[in-house]
């Protein structure tokens, strides 16, 4: 884990792809798409289902860590249209004691009503403190924008010819993109400009790509 | 004297003795395997036997009673032109229809209505005829399936749909004869097993035509310039062009796309007198251009085609006086088939010039000469146990009629690739289709087969079915966008991948024209004409093919006996072998040459065994693997036909490497196992199977948004079934392929044996050497890694690549 400052306030990135905002004892997770591998057996392509799973038990690694007030998802909470993974994920919101709210993406074609039924605040986009939430990027507000959407990652490249692709935090002057906090989502390989702050995801550790400083 | 004898002889030709042969064996209700080289008549031999069944019928044959499968679309077209001369002249009520890709909608209900005599198609095309619910009543009257080009298709999964097709048909219509045409190939008897089954009522006709194929290769002037790698052979520009144009035609064979199009500009741009008489044939260009191109040649319109393997087969063009090859062209079948493309006329000898790209490749020329005197012609290795295949075929079946899994059962066991099928896997694969895998789970959704109450499986719904018939097929094209002039007209089809990392305002060549991308939209890339004059040259993704065990043995005594002879190349690669002495030594056949020197990219192990690009990528993966071992380290890797290059950032020593004997062949498959995951050669192989087997959906046509929540890559299918299925059949499937067809798993155990007998000899050079410099110059790249990727981060080995300031 990593913890940056932006405007005085503590963010702890975690190795899961999520973000901890440590002042407002908030969770901000991004691009979850659940169901979405029930949605691609639903349609006669068998996804391994134990990669549905893997929602549930990440937050079983992260709700313990911290105390938890709030829970951010910053949209594609569901890949796609109502299927069974949604009793399960009611099962699961029942359970829990804090708050949630889904800022909606583009894949959130499930109707805002049934998540409030389910006791979530839905919003299109969030201004709170010095920041914005919201699903796409956007460079335009004057506030620092946290956001999802891309699944980013960047190609690392080294002597010996080496590469390897990751998942990555990757924060610009004035903008945080989160990495895709569900399984089976896929990357979105972007290129960093020299002002850019790239945190990638090893699966084990958080580690910021620094310079080489020959 | 039959009719299509006397049809021959007021054509004023005598029939060849194959063709006498054909007639006779067809005539007594005989199976057949028919080897004759392209261009030979061979379409006549076959179709005079069918031809002259029908026209002892007194009643007018109904309903298809021939059916003729080619590789190609365009061989398709020639086919269906050929018969339909021979049979309109001899039984004028008689029509031959064609039904491929290219066949529109209504035509094919027409075909449907009314059905024809003969029907020329493809492998592909075949399945979607099975996937009609009244299959088995339009194919109640056929009497024989031709199938042409049978070497092609063997060694590649449409050779196994094939297999299927045949082995269903057959058992609708149980006298159902089947014959085979095939280029000679090294494996004549399996190729025949495998195609007409275990009947015993079958014969073999060869045709003995041998034609004198004279090979010549083309030097540059001065050796000193020649490149030691250089994948384009360019630099022998002049030397093209004066045969060019000394010769009325000529033909170039390119082995890429992406060098098709280079040559294609760069001769245009050397002499532009050639314009209009110069075109350009491959697989991406638009089906109107390629037929084009293949009627002007035919009607010697065109002076020089630049091509590759799209014109290797069929489609007689008689006036092509040259073939040139660029680079090495891997295999004597392929160089023969090739070179067959000149002085067509029969008896004509063949002139083929070859034309290397580095100084290797000419100890190549030597070996192929060699090979084509000895006339030692490769084996194709056919696929086994393709799921993938057979998955899409099941699927096939149950979008139309359904299918009983008990009586289709023995009929795919009856195949040669799915022989060892057991009921353990088939349950299996049912399970897959019907569960979405082994263990039906609560709250599982899964939906693609249903059984019905008359124990048939059938599509679970519309969706379903309709997304399996808009991919059916086994040829996977990746995701292929169309380009189109903004004015309308299509040029071709390109990758995605590499149109993605051009801008509105780029320019690229495609199709021997420089084009300006406007916009991309709806799967199609709008472009208009422009003249700039740096074009960026597409390149397509597509496997790189590796030398036949053949042509290994042929270089290596190639290289170890023919070294001190006077021929002209190994004259003009003197100044090479000599630069190769100064630094390391030329190998001696008893010993194995492992080079080691230090360039700014790392430190560079260079290993020769000279037994081809397959063998070698295994052997490469194996060694990394086995060096990892012993301490944590990175490496990257290339091969070709050669030998192959480890380059890591830290020097493995050179007495760990020996000391520990790595080329043991103890725990040899075991090792190889794990290095292919580790790896992860079959990742690759599984893109393939992804899509044929139905898990990746390629989207509707034109509807790119609805299908979008089901579009996944085949590479994160990949990683999901490593990580939670890894004993699904398909999953298994890329590794065994890579075992098989990857690395040739048969002949690397013998490998294995020769290399022990071997003297290891370490040369420590100061700079790359000849014999390296075509394996460090390579791009394309494996990797193996023993290091964790937090050491490998933290240690600094990587860093970000960033977008230019």
């Amino acid at each position: 884990m990593i913890t940056i400052e932006i405007h005085t306030n503590q963010f702890v990135l975690h190795p899961s792809g999520g973000i901890y905002w440590k002042e407002k004892q908030t969770w901000l997770l991004a691009d979850v798409h659940l169901g979405k591998v029930a949605h691609f057996r639903k349609n006669g392509i068998a996804v391994p289902r134990k990669a549905a799973g893997s929602f549930y038990q990440k937050m079983e690694v992260l709700l313990p860590l911290f105390p938890v007030q709030r829970i951010l998802f910053l949209g594609d909470l569901f890949h796609s249209f109502q299927n069974n993974e949604w009793y399960l994920f009611e099962a699961w919101v029942k359970q829990q004691r804090f708050k949630m709210i889904l800022i909606t993406g583009n894949h959130d074609v499930i109707p805002n009503w049934k998540f409030e039924a389910l006791g979530l605040q839905v919003e299109s986009a969030l201004e709170e403190a010095l920041f914005h939430f919201t699903h796409f990027p956007d460079q335009q507000t004057p506030k620092f924008v946290f956001c999802g959407h891309v699944h980013p990652g960047v190609t690392l490249s080294g002597v010996g010819k080496q590469r390897l692709k990751l998942p990555c935090f990757f924060q610009s002057p004035n903008q945080l993109i989160l990495p895709a906090f569900g399984a089976f989502t896929g990357l979105h390989i972007l290129k960093p400009k020299t002002e850019d702050h790239i945190y990638v995801l090893t699966g084990k550790e958080v580690l910021e790509i620094k310079e080489k400083l020959f | 004297m039959t009719t299509v004898r006397q049809w021959f002889k007021t054509k004023g030709w005598t029939p060849q003795a194959f063709q006498k042969e054909c007639w006779k064996a067809y005539g007594e209700g005989k199976n057949g395997m028919l080897h004759a080289p392209t261009g030979s008549g061979k379409t006549f031999a076959l179709w005079g036997g069918i031809l002259q069944e029908a026209l002892k019928t007194k009643k007018n044959p109904v309903g298809i009673q021939a059916l003729w499968i080619t590789p190609l679309r365009a061989l398709a077209v020639e086919i269906q032109q050929a018969t339909q001369r021979m049979t309109s002249e001899l039984h004028p009520d008689l029509n031959i229809v064609l039904r491929t890709g290219d066949t529109s909608q209504s035509e094919r209900a027409k075909q449907k209505r009314k059905p024809s005599f003969g029907l020329v198609t493809t492998p592909e095309s075949l399945h979607v005829l099975l996937s009609a619910k009244d299959h088995s009543k339009s194919f109640q009257h056929l009497k024989v399936i031709v199938v042409d080009e049978w070497h092609e298709l063997l060694g590649s999964k449409r050779g196994v749909q094939v297999e299927l097709a045949l082995a269903y048909l057959r058992t609708i219509i149980p006298d159902l004869k089947v014959w085979g045409i095939s280029a000679t190939l090294g494996n004549k008897e399996l190729a025949r097993e495998i195609l007409l089954g275990p009947t015993a009522n079958y014969t073999v006709i060869e045709a003995k035509i041998q034609k004198k194929i004279k090979v010549h290769s083309l030097l540059p002037k001065t050796m000193e310039r020649f490149p030691w790698r250089g994948h384009l052979g360019t630099h022998l520009l002049p030397q093209v062009l004066k045969i060019v144009q000394k010769n009325k035609s000529t033909l170039i064979f390119t082995n890429t796309r992406a060098q098709c199009e280079i040559w294609f500009h760069r001769l245009l741009e050397a002499a532009p007198e050639l314009a209009g008489s110069i075109a350009m044939h491959h697989g991406s260009i638009d089906k109107k251009i390629r037929l084009w191109v293949e009627d002007s040649l035919r009607n010697e319109s065109l002076k020089v085609v630049v091509c590759t393997s799209s014109l290797d087969l069929g489609v007689d063009f008689s006036p092509v006086e040259n073939c040139i090859q660029i680079g090495s062209p891997k295999g004597v079948g392929r160089f023969i088939q090739r070179a067959g493309r000149s002085g067509h006329q029969p008896k004509a000898g063949s002139t083929i010039y070859f034309l290397p790209t580095h100084a290797m490749e000419l100890i190549e020329s030597v070996a192929l000469q060699n090979g084509i005197k000895t006339q030692q012609i490769e084996d194709r290795i056919p696929y086994l146990n393709c799921y993938d295949v057979l998955i899409q075929f099941l699927m096939t079946l149950a979008v139309g009629s359904g299918f009983d899994p008990k009586k289709i059962f023995p009929i795919v066991k009856a195949t040669f690739c799915f022989q060892t099928l057991d009921q353990e896997r088939w349950q299996w694969i049912l399970n897959f289709l019907i569960r979405g895998s082994q263990s039906l789970q609560h709250y599982d959704e899964y939906k693609k087969l249903i059984p019905t109450e008359h124990g048939l499986f059938k599509v679970a719904n519309k969706g379903i079915a309709l997304r399996h018939r808009l991919s059916m097929g086994t040829i996977v094209s990746g995701n292929d966008l169309k380009i189109r002039y903004r004015k309308g007209g299509y040029l071709g089809s390109i990758e995605e991948w590499f149109i993605a990392k051009l801008k509105p305002g780029d320019t690229f060549a495609f199709s021997g024209k420089t084009l300006e991308l406007i916009r991309i939209q709806k799967m199609e890339v709008i472009v208009k004409k422009s003249k700039a004059k740096q074009a960026k040259i597409p390149a397509w993704m597509g496997g790189r093919m590796s030398f036949s065990a053949h042509l290994s043995d042929l270089l290596k005594k190639a290289l170890f006996e023919d070294q001190h002879k006077t021929t002209r190349e190994f004259q003009s690669l003197l100044p090479v072998f000599e630069q190769q002495k100064k630094e390391s030594i030329v190998p001696k056949p008893d010993e194995l040459l492992i080079e080691r020197f230090e360039t700014k990219e790392g430190f560079h192990t260079v290993f020769y065994p000279f037994e081809g690009h397959a063998i070698h990528e295994a052997m490469a993966s194996l060694m990394a693997y086995r060096i990892s071992l012993l301490n944590p380290i990175s490496f990257s890797m290339s091969f070709n036909d050669y030998g192959f290059e480890l380059l890591s950032d830290q020097a493995f020593s050179p007495d760990d490497f020996l000391d520990n004997m790595l080329f043991t062949q103890d725990r040899l498959f075991e090792d190889l196992a794990k290095s292919i995951n580790i790896s992860e050669m079959a990742r690759r192989r599984f893109r393939d199977i992804a899509v044929i087997s139905g898990l990746v959906f390629q989207g509707y046509p034109n509807k790119p948004i609805k299908s979008k929540h089901l579009q996944s890559g085949s590479q994160l299918f990949f990683e999901v079934f490593k990580e939670y299925e890894p004993d699904n059949l398909l999953y298994q499937q890329a590794v065994e392929e890579t075992f098989d067809h990857g690395m040739e798993r048969g002949r690397m155990q013998l490998v294995f044996e020769e290399l022990e007998q071997k003297t290891i000899v370490w040369k420590n050079c100061s700079q790359p050497t000849p014999f390296s410099f075509p394996l460090i110059t390579d791009r394309i790249r494996s990797k193996l890694s023993s290091e964790t990727v937090e050491d490998r981060i933290k240690k600094m080995y990587l860093q970000l690549e960033k977008a230019a300031p």
